[in-house]
C-alpha cells in the first residue's frame, strides 16, 4: 500500500513526529508533506494518509494546517473512499481545548466523507509518554489490521 | 571542506535557524555557541516553568546535537573570550541569534526605589539563571503590564505550591503574597493578554479574583468576564485586575509603598514591571536577517521582542533562506579553535544531575550557579 505523510504544524514538534513515522515506514517509502503545501484535489484514494496535527491558540488548527482547511471549505471535495489515520498532539495544560486541532482535522476529512482507519491517538505534551512511542505501535497496528 | 556556519545563541531563534538550514544546506558544519553551558535559551529561563507542554519544543533542537551533527560550544561569551571580527575570520556565516535580555525601563518618578523589579530579572532568577536569584517578593504586589508575561508572573505568584506539580520551579514564588493587583496602562479590549491564558487563572485554587473596568467586546474581555469573581473556599490570596490605570509616581521612604495613579493610590511593597524587552539591536539587519556579507540576525535581535515561538520559528527559516543562497559551495574559512566551549554531553550531564536532584513534585531542581554548571559540564 502506498502511504503519505502529512502534517500539520505550528513549532515543529508535528512535523518531527510525521518524519520519524516516514522513517519507521521506510519500506513504503512514503513522502512526507505540510499541510500548507496539500492541495485536496490531490488526494488519491489509492493511497493511505497519516496524518499528524498539532494544536494551537484557543483549540485552534496549527498555522500550517489553516490554507488547508481554507481550500478544503472552497473546494469541497468528495473524500469518500479515502482512507486515513490521525494522530494528535495536544497539552493537557489546556484541557478545555486538548487536542481540538487534530479533531477538527479529523472532522473536516471525514466531513467530505473519507474514512478514519484506527482511533485517533491524542498525545500530551505535559504527559510522561514520548510522542514516538505511541505513535509507532499505533501505525504499526493500523497497517496490519489495513493488510498491507 | 564543508561550509561552517556560527550561530551566537542556542535560544529557540538560533536552533530553529540551524534546523532550517540543514534542510537546505546539509553539508554545513554548524556550530551553536552560547554564553552560558546549557542551550535553549528562551526555553529554559523565559518559558515559565509550569508550562512544561511548552518547553517540549527543545526534543526537536536536541536532535541537531545528537544526530544531525551540529556542535554546541557552550561557555563561550561573544565580546568577552572572542571578538566577533575573529568570528567571522573562522566561519563563512555568522549569526547573531542572541535575544534580547533587558527589561523596557518603567518612566516615572520613584522607579528606581528597592521593592520596583523588571519582569526578565524576576523571571530569570525564578527559573535558575545562574548566579542571579530572584529578589524578593513582598505581600501586597502589583503587577504592570498587559501581556503574557504579565500572565504568567500573576499565575506563578497566585498558585500554591500544590499547583506547581510538574514544573520545574525550586520555590513557590507566591508564598508569602497576599493581594496581587494587574495593572494595564491602556484599556482592556486593547490588553495584549492571550484569552487561553486568561482562562488558565480561573483554575487557581488559592485566589479570588475581581475585574474592575473590564468590560468591552472581544475575546479578551470575554474572558475577563468570565474571570470576574473567581472565588475558591477559602482563598488567601486575591487579585485584582485594573485598566485605564498608568502609574504616575512610586513613592515610599527608603523602599516602595505606594503606586500613585490618576485617581487611586495602592499600597503596594513590590511593583513588577512587565512592559517590554529591550536591548543592543545594533547594527540592524534588513527583513531577510542580513547585516553585512556573512552576518546575519534572526528572532528577537533582529525583529525586536515580539512575537511567539512559532513566529520566530517562521522568521529563523526566512532568514536561514537567505543565508543558504549566499552560503559558497566549499569552506572560505578555516575554523575557529573554542579551547573554554563547553560541549553538548556536557549538558546531558548537566540534565541528568538536574533531573536526578529534583524535589517531590518537580521534574528536575536546575543547578544555578555558573562554577557547578562548569564543574557538571566538565566531570
Amino acid at each position: 500500500m502506498q502511504i503519505a505523510l502529512l502534517y500539520g504544524t505550528e513549532t515543529g514538534n508535528a512535523e518531527m513526529l510525521a518524519e520519524d513515522i516516514a522513517a519507521h515506514l521506510s519500506d513504503h517509502a512514503p513522502g512526507v508533506t505540510n499541510l500548507a503545501d496539500f492541495d485536496p484535489a490531490d488526494f488519491d484514494a489509492s493511497m493511505l494518509y497519516v496524518v499528524v496535527c498539532s494544536t494551537y491558540g484557543d483549540g485552534d488548527l496549527p498555522a500550517s494546517a489553516q490554507p488547508f482547511a481554507a481550500r478544503m471549505a472552497a473546494s469541497q471535495p468528495d473524500l469518500t473512499g479515502l482512507r486515513f489515520a490521525i494522530f494528535g498532539m495536544g497539552d493537557s495544560a489546556y484541557p478545555e481545548t486538548f487536542n481540538h486541532g487534530s479533531l477538527k482535522l479529523e472532522e473536516l476529512l471525514t466531513g467530505a466523507g473519507a474514512t478514519r482507519l484506527g482511533s485517533r491517538v491524542t498525545h500530551d505534551a505535559s504527559g510522561p509518554d514520548m510522542a514516538e512511542d505511541l505513535a509507532m505501535p499505533w501505525i504499526d497496528d493500523i497497517l496490519a489490521q489495513a493488510g498491507a | 571542506m564543508s561550509v561552517r556556519v556560527a550561530i551566537v545563541g542556542a535560544g529557540p531563534s538560533g536552533c530553529f535557524t540551524a534546523q532550517a538550514l540543514l534542510k537546505l544546506r546539509p553539508d554545513a558544519a554548524v556550530t551553536i555557541l552560547d554564553a552560558l553551558p546549557v542551550p535553549y535559551g528562551l526555553v529554559r529561563y523565559g518559558v515559565a516553568p509550569d508550562h512544561q507542554g511548552t518547553k517540549a519544543v527543545t526534543r526537536q533542537f536536541d536532535r541537531l546535537f545528537t544526530r544531525q551533527g551540529v556542535t554546541f560550544a557552550g561557555n563561550v561569551t561573544l565580546g568577552r573570550d572572542l571578538t566577533l571580527a575573529e568570528l567571522q575570520a573562522g566561519f563563512d556565516a555568522v549569526v547573531l541569534a542572541t535575544g534580547l535580555h533587558g527589561d523596557r525601563k518603567l518612566d516615572i518618578p520613584g522607579a528606581d526605589l528597592p521593592g520596583v523589579l523588571g519582569a526578565g530579572a524576576l523571571t530569570r532568577g525564578w527559573n535558575g539563571w545562574p548566579d542571579a536569584p530572584a529578589p524578593e517578593i513582598g505581600a501586597r504586589v502589583a503587577v504592570l503590564g498587559n501581556g503574557n508575561v504579565a500572565l504568567d508572573i500573576v499565575r506563578l505568584l497566585a498558585k500554591t505550591e500544590a499547583e506547581l506539580d510538574g514544573s520545574d520551579i525550586a520555590a513557590t514564588p507566591g508564598a508569602g503574597v497576599r493581594d496581587i493587583q494587574i495593572l494595564g496602562r491602556g484599556p482592556a479590549h486593547l490588553a495584549r493578554f492571550d484569552p487561553v491564558g486568561l482562562r488558565e487563572l480561573g483554575k487557581l485554587s488559592d485566589c479570588a479574583i475581581r475585574v474592575i473596568g473590564g468590560a468591552g467586546t472581544g475575546p479578551v474581555c470575554e474572558a475577563l468576564a468570565a474571570l470576574d469573581g473567581h472565588a475558591p473556599n477559602g482563598a488567601t490570596k486575591a487579585l485584582t485586575f485594573r485598566f485605564d490605570c498608568p502609574p504616575r509616581a512610586l513613592q515610599g521612604a527608603g523602599r516602595l509603598e505606594r503606586v500613585v495613579c490618576d485617581g487611586l493610590t495602592l499600597d503596594c511593597d513590590t511593583l513588577i514591571t512587565a512592559i517590554g524587552f529591550a536591548g543592543d539591536q545594533s547594527p540592524p539587519a534588513a527583513a531577510d536577517g542580513l547585516i553585512a556579507p556573512g552576518l546575519y540576525a534572526v528572532g528577537w535581535r533582529k525583529r525586536g521582542p515580539r512575537g511567539t515561538i512559532p513566529e520566530n520559528r517562521l522568521d529563523a527559516q526566512t532568514v536561514a533562506a537567505r543565508i543558504a543562497a549566499d552560503l559558497p559551495a566549499q569552506a572560505t574559512k578555516p575554523g575557529l579553535a573554542l579551547p573554554m566551549a563547553t560541549d553538548f554531553d556536557g549538558w546531558l550531564r548537566i540534565d541528568a544531575a538536574e533531573t536526578a536532584a529534583a524535589a517531590p513534585g518537580r521534574i528536575r531542581r536546575k543547578i544555578t550557579s555558573l562554577p557547578a554548571l562548569l564543574a557538571q559540564a566538565r566531570n
